[in-house]
């Protein structure tokens, strides 16, 4: 008899795989795991964005310094690329899933303790792509937004000509249009880390009852201090701060 | 009995809209009801007794719902009262709320649990065999028969006989799968899971069970957990979703570094 023991499918390195790639469970872990490095990046990047209050001098030199990374920097970008498209993948396998687990809804649909950042994880998400897209097109590729930005170039001290990223930033967000676009999508940022943080701890495993409400809090305070780290930038070049 | 509110014409006056499904291949629909001179004291299921007696007596067919201890233990009730699976109040299955809960005129709309893993059966009846299967696959330990062990022998802290026997709670109802919003059975299976993993007696089977549990969970159809925490809210045995995050954590570490890899 061999109905008295609990059965799993038979063993293999290759079941690892399966089971991250197959499971609820594993395909959240990936979502966990690729949100942590996302999460990391925004904290990164809205620390050398605050390097604005700093003038021309460290900001050019700040992206300069960025810029000749190399190696480092291209093989960072690869993660972060596969970082996005691990996470959507996840999200949308799983949001695929979900909503064909509950084919007919009902008549009186009603939320219990659901938080409004957590409700709408699936509508900001693909807005921050459409954001993240549109900021490359902007800053990177200057294809969008980026009229003269090849004329600006800044006298670096020691180093000589380099693009003057200081100025393409001041020029930008002097239009009050690309500073609304801005803060918009990085509220909305700030409302997915909101649920998305905690989420991460949760779906690893990273919680007990003890911990929830600080990570509960912690999730929202990190949220939040990205958001005014990222918005303080444009609001102080509207406000003729930063120029 | 203190004997208020039985006189005639003092009860509540309610418009039910019931959900009536033939079975799972026919579509169902609302259908409006009046119920008259429901008294305050009644639970909400011998609220629908009444109802269906009248329905019977005008040759009507009965409507279908689940129940069977009535005292709030075995799980068998459902019903998703005005969105609320098992109604309004917290840490009450449907059979345990009462009418007092309701105004006079108010209007009730009663559904079945709504998950693809949990067809329906007959008007509020699903089929919730679905979690049979799940339990099946690993909500048991194996003991050895052979003499009865002593009662002291196998020591447990008392913190760690809490938390199983707060997860050893669920009833099994799948209020969880009714309130999650991808219908989701992840607060039943930690629960299930959770109740071993605090205990010496689960540790053999620990990785297998997790494993087997949640594939089986997938296999039927239920959706992921997004943490919105619905199921908590909804439970009426008050399961709280840190066994989730237990369930998580021992599933990745089975799936990781387990060693039945």
């Amino acid at each position: 008899m061999d109905g008295d023991v609990i059965k799993v499918p038979a063993p293999g390195v290759s079941k690892v795989i399966d089971r991250l790639l197959a499971s609820t469970i594993g395909q959240k872990a990936i979502m966990a795991v690729t949100g942590f490095a996302l999460v990391g990046f925004v904290f990164v990047h809205m620390a050398g964005h605050l390097q604005m209050f700093q003038g021309p001098e460290a900001y050019n030199k700040y992206a300069h310094m960025l810029q000749g990374m190399g190696g480092i920097k291209w093989g960072l970008r690869g993660l972060l690329l596969v970082g996005v498209f691990a996470h959507m993948w996840a999200g949308v396998r799983l949001m695929m899933r979900n909503m064909s687990a509950r084919p007919d809804n009902y008549a009186v649909n009603k939320w219990l303790a659901a938080s409004a950042s957590a409700k709408t994880m699936r509508v900001t998400g693909p807005i921050v792509l459409f954001f993240i897209v549109y900021h490359l097109l902007h800053f990177t590729l200057l294809k969008v937004s980026s009229q003269g930005f090849e004329d600006m170039v800044y006298q670096l001290n020691g180093v000589g000509d380099v693009p003057d990223v200081y100025q393409r930033m001041v020029v930008s967000y002097q239009n009050p249009v690309l500073t609304a676009i801005y803060v918009l999508s990085v509220t909305l940022l700030g409302t997915h880390l909101a649920h998305g943080i905690q989420s991460m701890f949760q779906t690893l495993g990273l919680n007990n009852n003890t911990y929830r409400p600080a990570v509960q809090v912690a999730s929202r305070a990190l949220a939040l201090i990205a958001v005014l780290g990222f918005v303080a930038v444009p609001l102080a070049i509207l406000a003729g701060v930063i120029k | 009995m203190s004997g208020h509110g039985h006189g005639s014409g003092s009860g509540l006056n309610l418009t039910l809209k019931i959900w009536r499904q033939k079975n799972a291949g026919t579509p169902g629909g609302l259908v409006s009801y009046q119920a008259h001179g429901i008294s305050p004291d009644m639970s909400f299921l011998e609220m629908l007794d009444i109802v269906n007696e009248q329905l019977a007596e005008r040759g009507e067919e009965p409507v279908a719902f689940d129940h069977d201890c009535r005292e709030g233990i075995c799980g068998m009730c459902s019903l998703v009262i005005n969105g609320n699976p098992h109604g309004p109040d917290s840490a009450t299955t449907t059979c345990q709320l009462h009418m007092r809960r309701f105004k006079d005129g108010d209007v009730i709309t009663i559904e079945p649990w709504r998950a693809k893993p949990f067809p329906v059966i007959r008007d509020l009846v699903v089929d919730r065999s679905a979690f049979d299967r799940i339990q099946a696959k690993g909500g048991f330990v194996s003991v050895n028969t052979g003499g009865t062990p002593d009662a002291n022998a196998t020591p447990i802290a008392k913190h760690e006989a809490d938390l199983s026997m707060d997860a050893a709670q669920c009833i099994g109802c799948g209020a969880c799968v009714a309130a999650c919003k991808n219908a989701s059975a992840m607060l039943f299976v930690g629960a299930k899971v959770s109740q071993y993993l605090h205990l010496p007696q689960g540790q053999p089977e620990r990785y297998r069970r997790v494993l087997a549990m949640v594939a089986q969970h997938d296999a039927e159809g239920f959706g992921g957990c997004t943490n919105y925490q619905e199921c908590e809210a909804a439970c009426p045995k008050e399961i709280s979703v840190r066994v989730i995050a237990e369930m998580n954590r021992d599933f990745l570490r089975a799936t990781l570094i387990g060693t039945e890899l």
